[in-house]
Order: structure tokens, then sequence, then C-alpha cells
């Protein structure tokens, strides 16, 4: 089994865990202000697309990231129009954008690349993998934490400031209250409806970036789905994570543990059981905060 | 007794919230929807080169135009109409059922081990059990979100999407695994059923499971819109608390939405098998319930409106594969259609009141602008 659990498994633990950071810290931006936006998954699947796109045709990366980017944009100001300027049903208009998705990147992939299922190929230009000789030259850090692909630091950088943003800056307390109290904050003289856009173009810029993670980072190809219900389990984490970054990221890292262990472990278990284990684990999860929760609530407050 | 009392005030609540009706104008605004969704798919055939006439044309035709192909429609309308009741009866009690996918997958596979394992006996007996198995297995794996989300308040879109995972990959297991056919040429798939229907219409997908649809579509319309249970599933989804003042134990209701919803997403899966595939295969359906669950949204859960929208549902899905085999346009926009069509949908109240607002701010406009003229 030392082929298993070793170093690489917790290298192997922070790329497959690296979409589900992104496109979580995304969905809880949205959560913080007051929607569930499940439209994250289409999001992904979206972003994975571009990111090719842009890479393929100005053979390079950094195009790639900057079509992800607009494409963010453009997708938060949608989801923002139709879910709080038209005040429509957040869960339908997430469902229709992961639909619009499936068949927009599908359709896509037909047209402008004239093939089916899948497009890889030497015209596609991957993220850089970063190398830090000085923290290679630690023994155990630098083998799992050195030469990993850029989005990689990028999401560890964002966690902070994400936390940084909510919890302390001013317009995180608006944010914040935007999604609690929106009529505080429009007696305070605040417009909520204009947090909301804010964050829901924070989403739209982390979700589709956490595709371009998949479809550049960790593997150089679009496959058709491929983001793989990860949207949804980047809502679970949120969810588990009780819409705190640093929570929600240790969330996804277990969510990536489980499939990095699953991935490797193919040669002992059938793969269909490994594949299915996060998803199972993610569900046994959410039912033990809650059973966490209620105990906590049960043991008498000391002190009142 | 308070609960009589209480019923016709609950009546009165529901006719006036707005969001439960198929009203006049939700139908126009509908019709507006297909029609602009259309000249979407219109634009993005013309941007890659297509005649958008002639797609369409064969769109059309490929659903209808030949007796072979309106089965094949009619066969996907009553799947359409199953899953977008499945979602109807549990978003009507206060539920989302996302998972859908994972109890068709799980009653298909029920129903193709005891089709399989029945060989032998009486045809009538073999249907109703693979039947029952079917619906049971449904049922059981809706069951699970349904009690977590009464019991400890676990959110259900989030559970059954990842259920649906779950489900899918463990049947590819059980078909890769321990319930592989030792038939050859088989890839992966359980043994063959003892018992099959036969097409209605040669060649096409029409089969005679269209009745058992047929029937429980019935059962499913009488039970929301004529029953008191279903009464109580309208007020419970409606609200809540105002169901519990009223004597509804809406907890309860919940979980039968739930469990219903899941045992209809195994009858579709045992309808798959038994119509289509005469086994269980891994990639039983290309999520055929997400399809039954826009219809459903589009029509307001409402479910003669989800069978008459499932038929035009099925002429999109069954025309858009017929349209990329003549025409050579990936059949791919018809999805980016249906998504357009419900983008607008799920908008059309926000849409029209910022219209009204725009349109009562450029009278004033104007009028101020005639006055300062005067």
């Amino acid at each position: 089994m030392s082929d298993v659990f070793n170093l690489l498994l917790l290298q192997n633990t922070l790329r497959t865990a690296t979409p589900v950071v992104l496109c979580a810290l995304g969905c809880l931006m949205t959560e913080r202000v007051g929607i569930m936006n499940i439209g994250v998954e289409g999001m992904m699947l979206m972003g994975a697309f571009f990111a090719v796109l842009g890479s393929y045709l100005y053979g390079s990366w950094v195009m790639g990231i900057v079509f992800v980017i607009v494409l963010g944009i453009l997708l938060g100001l949608f989801y923002y129009l139709f879910s709080i300027k038209f005040r429509s049903d957040e869960f339908v208009i997430g469902v229709a954008i992961n639909i619009l998705a499936g068949g927009l990147t599908v359709f896509l992939l037909r047209t402008l690349f004239g093939v089916k299922g899948s497009f890889s190929g030497p015209g596609i230009v991957p993220l850089p993998t970063l190398h830090f000789t000085w923290l290679e030259s630690i023994p155990v850090l630098g083998t799992i934490l050195s030469g990993n692909t850029l989005l990689v630091y990028v999401s560890w950088v964002l966690v902070i400031l994400c936390w940084l943003l909510l919890y302390k800056t001013p317009l995180g307390f608006h944010l914040r209250a935007s999604g609690e109290a929106p009529e505080a904050l429009r007696a305070a003289g605040k417009n909520p409806d204009r947090m909301k856009m804010l964050a829901s173009v924070l989403c739209g810029i982390m979700a589709s970036l956490s595709g371009a993670h998949l479809s550049l980072g960790y593997l150089t190809m679009f496959s058709e789905n491929m983001s793989a219900s990860r949207g949804f389990v980047a809502v679970a984490c949120v969810i588990f994570g009780g819409g705190n970054p640093p929570r929600v990221f240790l969330a996804a890292l277990l969510f990536g543990f489980i499939d990095a262990l699953g991935l490797r472990m193919q040669k002992y278990i059938p793969a269909d059981i490994t594949a299915m284990a996060p998803y199972v684990v993610t569900v046994v999860m959410m039912v033990v905060v809650v059973l966490m929760k209620r105990r906590k609530k049960r043991q008498p407050q000391e002190g009142r | 007794m308070s609960r009589l009392r209480i019923l016709p005030a609950l009546k009165a609540l529901i006719a006036i919230k707005p969001k439960q009706k198929l009203t006049a104008q939700y139908l126009l605004s509908l019709f507006i929807a297909i029609v602009l969704a259309f000249l979407v798919g219109a634009g993005i055939m013309l941007l890659c080169g297509y005649d958008p006439i002639e797609c369409y044309a064969a769109l059309f035709r490929g659903a209808l135009g030949k007796p072979r192909a309106f089965g094949n429609t009619l066969a996907k309308t009553a799947t359409l109409c199953l899953t977008g009741l499945a979602m109807s009866v549990a978003a009507k009690a206060g539920i989302f059922n996302v998972g859908g996918e994972g109890q068709l997958y799980f009653g298909g596979l029920a129903a193709a081990v005891v089709g399989a394992r029945l060989a032998g006996a009486p045809a009538w007996v073999i249907v109703v059990c693979a039947l029952l198995a079917a619906v049971f297995a449904g049922g059981l794996y809706a069951w699970v979100p349904g009690i977590l989300k009464v019991k400890l308040k676990v959110n259900e879109v989030v559970t059954t999407i990842l259920l649906n995972s779950a489900a899918i990959y463990f049947c590819s297991y059980l078909t890769n695994g321990p319930l592989k056919t030792a038939e050859r040429g088989i890839s992966s798939g359980t043994d063959s059923i003892a018992v099959s229907f036969s097409p209605i219409i040669r060649l096409s997908n029409l089969n005679g499971s269209i009745w058992i649809a047929f029937a429980a579509a019935l059962i499913i319309w009488y039970l929301m819109t004529r029953s008191t249970a279903g009464f109580e599933m309208k007020i419970t989804g409606a609200n809540e608390r105002f169901a519990k003042y009223g004597g509804i134990r809406a907890d309860r209701l919940m979980i039968a939405g739930m469990v219903i919803s899941g045992m209809l997403c195994g009858l579709v899966g045992m309808i798959e098998v038994f119509g289509i595939h005469k086994r269980f295969i891994t990639n039983l359906s290309a999520g055929y319930y997400f399809d039954g669950m826009l219809v459903a949204m589009i029509m307001r859960y409402q479910p003669f409106g989800v069978i008459v929208m499932s038929f035009f549902f099925a002429i999109l899905t069954i025309g858009g594969s017929a349209m990329e085999l003549s025409a050579g346009i990936s059949g791919e926009v018809i999805l980016i259609v249906q998504a357009v069509i419900i983008f607008f949908m799920a908008a059309e109240g926000g849409i029209r009141q910022s219209l009204r607002v725009w349109s009562a701010k450029r009278r004033v406009k104007r009028t101020h602008a005639k006055e300062a003229g005067v």
C-alpha cells in the first residue's frame, strides 16, 4: 500500500481540490449575499471550454485566462440580471445555466473544433508549473507544495483575500449585510442590489477560473461534461464550511483528498467505487455537520 | 373540525398567489418566449453558416414526418411527462427532487434484475414484479434525502444532486462487476430480461409501456389536482407554516412527495429497460430527468401543462438529433434554445415589470417634455 499512501497523494490532493476550492469561493460569495447559486457547475464547465479556446487561438495560457475572466464577468452579470433584477427563482436559473453550459460547450466543440467528445492537441498551451527553489530545499513540504500549476497557488491567495474581504473591510461588511439584513443596509444608504451584483460577478470569475484549472492545469484538454458535478460538491462545501473561506477551503481539501485517494486506490478497488466515494462522503459530511451542530446546541450553556 | 373550516380560506389564499397558476397572460408570455428562443437559435444557425428555415424544417420533419419518427416522439413524451410530473409532485409539496436521475438508474437496475431472475414465470407476473421492484427502488432512494431534509434540515437540492452521481457510479460498478452478464458482445450490461414490450409502431421506441406511463400520469394528475392529499401538498408547498396551522402534517407530505417522485423516476427506469434496451446498461439515461425537470419548471408544476409541454419538448429533442443528421448542424443548438425558453420563463414576471416601469418612466418624461414645450 506504500504506492498509495505517500507524499504524492498529498500533492494530488491539492491538485484535485483546487477546482472545488475556487468554485466554492465563488459560490460562497453569492451565498453570503443570500443566493444559493447552483449554476456554478455550468460556469465551471464553460470556463473550462473558454480557457482551452483562448489558449488554443492565441497560443498562450495568458489569453486563456483572459477569456475566462471576461466570460466570468459576463456570466456574473447575466446571473445578477436574471436572479436579482428580474427576481426569478435562483434555483431555476441555476439549473438553466447548467443546461446552457452543457449544450453550448458541446455545440461549440463540434462547430469550432469539429470534434466529438473531447478536444486535445499540441496547440493548447497549459498553465505554467511554478517551482520555488527555496521551498524545494525543505524536504517534505517542498515536494508537496512546490511544482504545482499556477492556479493552485492563486486559489490559496484567493482564500485569504476572500476572508480579508468579507471580514476585514467595510465592503465585505456591506456584502454580508446585503444577505443578512438588506433593509438595514438600505437604511444605511447603501444599495443591496449593488452588493449582490458585485458578489455574482466575483462568483462568475472564480467559478470560471475553476474550470480553467480543470482544462489547462489539471489536464490539458477539454472533454464534454468535464466538470462532473464538482460544482455541486463546491456548493456542498460552502454549506458545511458555514460560509467561512478557511473552513470551506478545508472542506474542499477533504473532497480533494478522497478524490485523489480514490484515483490511487484503483488498483485495489473497482474504479466505479472510488469514483463514487467523494459524492457519498460529501453527503455524509453534510449530515454529520448538522448532527454536530445539534449536539452543541443541546449542551447546557455555562456562564449564563 | 378546525381543519375543515380553514380549508376554504386556504383555497382563497392559493388563488391569490400569482405564481401558482397558468394564467392567459403567462401562456402568452410562454408563446413569446418560445418564438424568441427560436429566433436566438436561428441567429446561432446563421452565425454558423446554416439556413435556419431549412434546419427548423428538418427538425419538425424529423420529429413528426414519418410514423416511426412520430412513435419516437410519443415515447419521448412519455418519458418527459413522467419525469416532469415527478418533479412537480415533489415541488408542489415544497421539496425539490433533483436526484431523479439516480432514482431512475436504481429503478431500472431493480427492474432488470427482477426481469432476468424471474425467467420462466408468466409474462404478467414478471412485468408486475419488475414494476414493483423499480418503484420500490426509486422510492427508497428518494426517501433518504427526503428524511434528511425533514428530520435534519439538510438541503435536499445538494444531497439529491450528489446522490445522482453516487447512484450512476454504483450502478456502473454493479453492471461491470457482480451483475455483469455472461453473454458475449455486451460490454457492460446485466442479463437480458425474459419478457419485453413489443413496439406499437414498427422500428420505433413506442411500445406497450406507454400504457403504463399513461396510467401513472393519470394517477398523478388525479392525486395532484383532485385528491385531498394533492390539495394538502399544494398548501404545504405554498406556505408551510400556514399548512401546519391548518392541521396538515407538512413534514409527512414532503416525504410523501419525495417518495412518489422517486417512484415515478424508478418507473421511468423500468420503462427504459423493458421497452428499449431489454437489459440494464450503464448509460441508461442521458439526463432524462433534467429534461423533465425543465418542462415542470416552465409549466409551474401544473400537471396538465406538463403533459402538453412534454410533447413540445419531445419534438425538440427527437427533431434535434434528426436535424443533426439531415441538416448537418450540431443538435446541441436545441439545448441552447431550451435553456433560453427557461431563462425567459423564469424571469417572466420580472421582465414584464421592468418593461412596465421603463415605459412608465418614458411616459413621464414625455409629458414633462410636452409641458416644458408648452
